[in-house]
């Protein structure tokens, strides 16, 4: 659905894309993997955001690295652009075939290649989604933490930096990646590290791959960190007079050390919304949900310690368990955010934008973009990672109203800036797809230079999922 | 020992040239530059065993204006420059092995701004880390990396150093929020803002994190903070073995407890701390363990540690949150450098680090303890066992060839140990002079990819030359 149009392209207009050829080389070397069906091509473009879908000439179903590595082999000889595929939960448009070009679709490398429980280490193909991983991983007493709401694939994830409700305890995807394989735009396979934990090897190739949004090359492998799964899982809940009491307690619950794994704010938007959908009785102020992991005395010791600090901020009614019956409704208001939001204008569109800010600056940068939208007439829930300092707008606008969109637009720029006004930044952990580059410039200005240094270095004939970040 | 300097050709820099550069930039600096040979002489290296290669000139910038002016020059010159901090890296990273300009910043020793409500910290690369803690003390936060040497944050960061506390805290790499940096062609540019995560575009900031002065100059650094813990604790336990040892260390890691430092020291460091600080340590493989938490959660974090330790015959564990009986169970530790020296007092120190997966940690310990042995070597060891990382410290006598010889050799061999082990050639110490070629042998074709960035970013190859690449 075409919402959205900011999208400049220029510095593409240099490559000579030759697709056609490349098609065709590709059919006959894929035969039954291939495909140029239009429902398959519509599947391959970025459906679930705003963005005008833009599909690819083809689909590649990979089977395996050497599949990606002839792909790309190919698709360099023309000079074809690659858009590497995963379940396509992203929201910035990072899946479009804006030049056209070929989809590798990954979701057949979905092999967990190896567990290393001493380590706690698994090594996946990007194919591998998240829960696919943690039902696998059950029995071993581990988990992978990164969580970002879609059962996403960790290819994906990888390639946006993605992170969710727990990076606040377990980091994003530039923290829980190892090391990473990557069929590099020349053909070549290349491994950025071995499987040590920390490593002073030369530039830090992982993290220069993980968030390139398939710009630099198409990953085939990945080693991950894995947790212990905590013997004692919490949750908590807790009601503010105002998002800035809110923030403050969050503030402190840091600065104070208890290692929160996840604390989630909803404003009173948000509260209402899930009140009407899921028949809650929760007061019309602004929410924080908790978890906290460890052991049963350090789980007790977290929640008694934030209910302190809750009380210093006017939270009322801090509410905990350990049950997990007990949690889940207790969560809930989080866990139905989404159709909640969905219920309060069923006949609208839904924009999803993150912007992330330093968290002293989280309450001012919230409550301005909630006086921005009532000034403007928008309507938008908002779901914070608030001990990140991200949060989410979920705007709900009727496509088919010139007026909304342009206003929609509007803001998304305004909140954009906001946030890098407030030394923060246009995308916690979406990514820039085609959707923010403006704002990427507007964030890092000259320094979006060099990422383009490094993506023409590497990249010269921009076959790599053009037209997204840069 | 010379560095194979083949790929880094001399004919990349003309003397002449370099000679008309150090004038321009004597006249340019008056009283903030130096040629004294004394001054020539602490700007190369003299921590190591790499020959000292003297640069020809040294600046002692006190701006960042002053960093852009010096590497504009430099540029119009094609003259090599080389930052310098306090000179506590250990691969011959300060050497100008091409001559050039060193660049001293220890007048950028400024801790610029404190931001406690986000725990963050921006300074100047030369301050130091004890200085940073000592200007924290009063706001209740500190910087945990902690690599032993009072090194500056500049190098710290340039090294992706860590140490100690990783095992917790993690390293520079997980710890640098955002850069300023003065990059090849002389322009000041930002890699990110005081956001606490981004998915914006490349990652700038780890990629210039570990790169060793070869991409750009750090002139500002952001840095994470952390609350002093309330409560600080030392532990202490012996083991019949090293692999009982770090079988021990591997189970506390996968369950969960948050150490904030494990060290292991061997058979030959336990001794030689037991002659040098006249302690009656049992001679057996030696765990140090300091955990961080409230009373009660350091109470817990002990009791747990022990009952693992006991399990893997551990032998009188002690533990106390008293900091001067801590400091009295960490002195093996504390004094493990000196204690070393005492072994050969007429010998130097050569200190290497190599990391490993934590399964292969005892394994490739215990072959590298009987390859000394094989060899008539000495070197204790000691290990930050929670990262797989360890320290090999030998002793070599510098005017003897056939011990450099060996020292070499051995050196081959504990790089190409740990690599064989899915590990690196180095955890923390960094890549330098001394460490190209390993580097070739862990990451092989993705070095290629390392100096199209190298060349992306300074084509005229005039930042730290004839470092991390043959």
């Amino acid at each position: 659905m075409a919402i959205l149009n900011v999208n400049d392209n220029s510095l593409y207009n240099s490559y000579e894309y030759k697709i056609s050829s490349a098609v065709e080389a590709l059919k006959e070397e894929f035969g039954q993997q291939f495909s140029t069906s239009t429902s398959v091509r519509e599947q391959h473009t970025s459906t679930t955001t705003v963005h005008k879908s833009e599909l690819p000439d083809c689909v590649v179903f990979a089977e395996s690295k050497e599949d990606v590595q002839k792909i790309v082999k190919i698709c360099n000889e023309h000079g074809c652009p690659i858009i590497p595929f995963g379940v396509g939960s992203s929201l910035e448009g990072h899946l479009n075939a804006t030049f056209g070009g070929v989809s590798i679709d990954m979701n057949n490398l979905n092999k967990i290649i190896e567990v290393h429980p001493e380590d706690s280490t698994v090594v996946v193909q990007p194919g591998v989604t998240r829960e696919q991983l943690n039902t696998y991983l059950r029995d071993t007493g581990l988990f992978f933490p990164i969580d970002p709401g879609a059962n996403a694939s960790i290819g994906g994830m990888t390639s946006t930096r993605a992170s969710g409700t727990n990076a606040v305890r377990y980091g994003t995807m530039k923290d829980n990646v190892i090391s990473l394989e990557v069929v590099m735009p020349n053909g070549e396979i290349i491994k950025t590290a071995n499987r040590a934990r920390k490593s002073s090897a030369g530039y830090d190739l992982t993290r220069l791959i993980v968030g390139s949004e398939g710009t630099l090359g198409v990953i085939t492998e990945i080693t991950l960190k894995l947790y212990g799964i905590p013997e004692e899982i919490g949750a908590g809940r807790c009601t503010f007079p105002s998002v800035k009491d809110a923030t403050d307690a969050v503030i402190l619950t840091i600065q104070a050390g208890i290692p929160v794994a996840r604390i989630e704010l909803l404003d009173v938007a948000q509260v209402k919304a899930v009140n009407n959908y899921s028949k809650l009785n929760l007061p019309e102020s602004p929410l924080l949900l908790l978890e906290f992991h460890g052991s049963k005395s350090s789980v007790k010791e977290q929640s008694e310690l934030f209910n302190e600090i809750s009380k210093d901020f006017g939270g009322d009614n801090f509410e905990w368990t350990s049950n997990i019956e007990e949690r889940n409704k207790l969560w809930k208001a989080r866990h139905d955010v989404y159709y909640a939001v969905k219920a309060c204008r069923p006949e609208a569109q839904y924009i999803a934008t993150d912007v992330c800010v330093p968290i002293s600056r989280l309450s001012e940068c919230i409550m301005d973009t909630i006086d921005d939208m009532e000034e403007h007439s928008l309507f938008g829930p908002i779901v914070g990672h608030v001990g990140d300092g991200n949060f989410h707008v979920q705007l709900l606008i009727d496509p088919k109203i010139k007026k909304e969109v342009e206003v929609a637009n509007g803001f998304l720029e305004r909140l954009a800036h906001r946030a890098i006004n407030m030394d923060g930044t246009c995308t916690g952990e979406h990514g820039v797809g085609q959707g923010k580059k403006q704002y990427l410039i507007d964030e890092l200005g000259a320094t979006v230079d060099f990422m383009k240094r490094i993506k023409n270095e590497l990249d010269p004939k921009g076959i790599m999922n053009p037209g997204k970040i840069l | 020992m010379d560095g194979n300097i083949s790929s880094w050709s001399t004919n990349d820099y003309d003397k002449e040239s370099i000679r008309l550069c150090v004038e321009k930039i004597k006249e340019e600096f008056g009283q903030q530059f130096s040629n004294s040979k004394s001054i020539l002489e602490q700007h190369s290296h003299t921590m190591t065993i790499h020959t000292s290669e003297l640069p020809d000139g040294v600046v002692f910038v006190e701006s960042k204006e002053d960093v852009q002016r010096v590497v504009q020059i430099c540029g119009e010159y094609k003259c090599p420059i080389i930052p310098f901090g306090v000179g506590s890296s250990f691969e011959g990273h300060v050497n100008a092995p091409f001559g050039g300009i060193s660049i001293d910043m220890n007048n950028m020793n400024k801790i610029l701004n404190v931001y406690p409500e986000d725990l963050l910290v921006v300074v100047q690369p030369g301050v130091t880390r004890e200085q940073l803690n000592t200007h924290l003390r009063d706001t209740g936060l500190f910087f945990p990396i902690d690599p032993g040497a009072n090194a500056s944050i500049g190098g710290m960061t340039a090294t992706r150093a860590s140490g100690t506390n990783a095992v917790k805290y993690g390293t520079m790499k997980d710890n640098v929020i955002a850069l300023e940096v003065v990059t090849a062609d002389g322009q000041l540019i930002k890699t990110a803002n005081k956001a606490r995560k981004s998915s914006a575009g490349y990652d700038l900031t780890r990629l210039m994190v570990g790169s060793e002065g070869t991409l750009g100059i750090s002139t500002e650094i952001t840095l994470k903070l952390y609350g002093i813990p309330e409560v600080i604790a030392g532990g202490r336990v012996s083991f019949p073995s090293v692999k009982d040892a770090t079988d021990a260390v591997i189970m506390t890691i996968q369950s969960g407890i948050p150490v904030a430092r494990i060290e292991f020291l061997d058979l030959a460091q336990v001794k030689a701390i037991n002659n040098y600080s006249k302690t009656n340590l049992p001679e057996a493989p030696l765990l140090l363990l300091e955990f961080h938490g409230s009373d009660a959660s350091v109470k817990e974090q002990s009791e747990l540690f022990g009952e693992i330790a006991s399990d893997h015959g551990g032998n009188d564990f002690e533990w106390t949150s008293n900091n001067e009986e801590r400091n009295k169970l960490w002195k093996a530790r504390h004094d493990a450098y000196w204690s070393c020296k005492a072994v050969r007092p007429e010998a130097d120190i050569y200190s290497t680090d190599v990391c490993v997966p934590i399964s292969k940690l005892s394994d490739c310990m215990i072959e590298t303890i009987e390859d000394m042995e094989q060899n008539g070597l000495i070197g204790p060891i000691v290990s930050h066992a929670g990262d797989g990382n360890f320290h090999v410290a030998l002793l070599i006598d510098k005017n003897s060839k056939e011990e450099f010889k060996k020292l070499d050799q051995f050196l081959a061999r504990i790089s190409e140990r740990a690599i064989r082990m899915d590990g690196t050639c180095t955890g923390e110490h960094g890549i330098g002079q001394g460490k190209r070629k390993y580097m070739l042998k862990e990451l092989g074709n993705a070095v290629d990819v390392m100096k199209q960035i190298k060349h992306a970013f300074d084509p005229h190859k005039i930042m730290n030359p004839g470092k991390l690449f043959l």
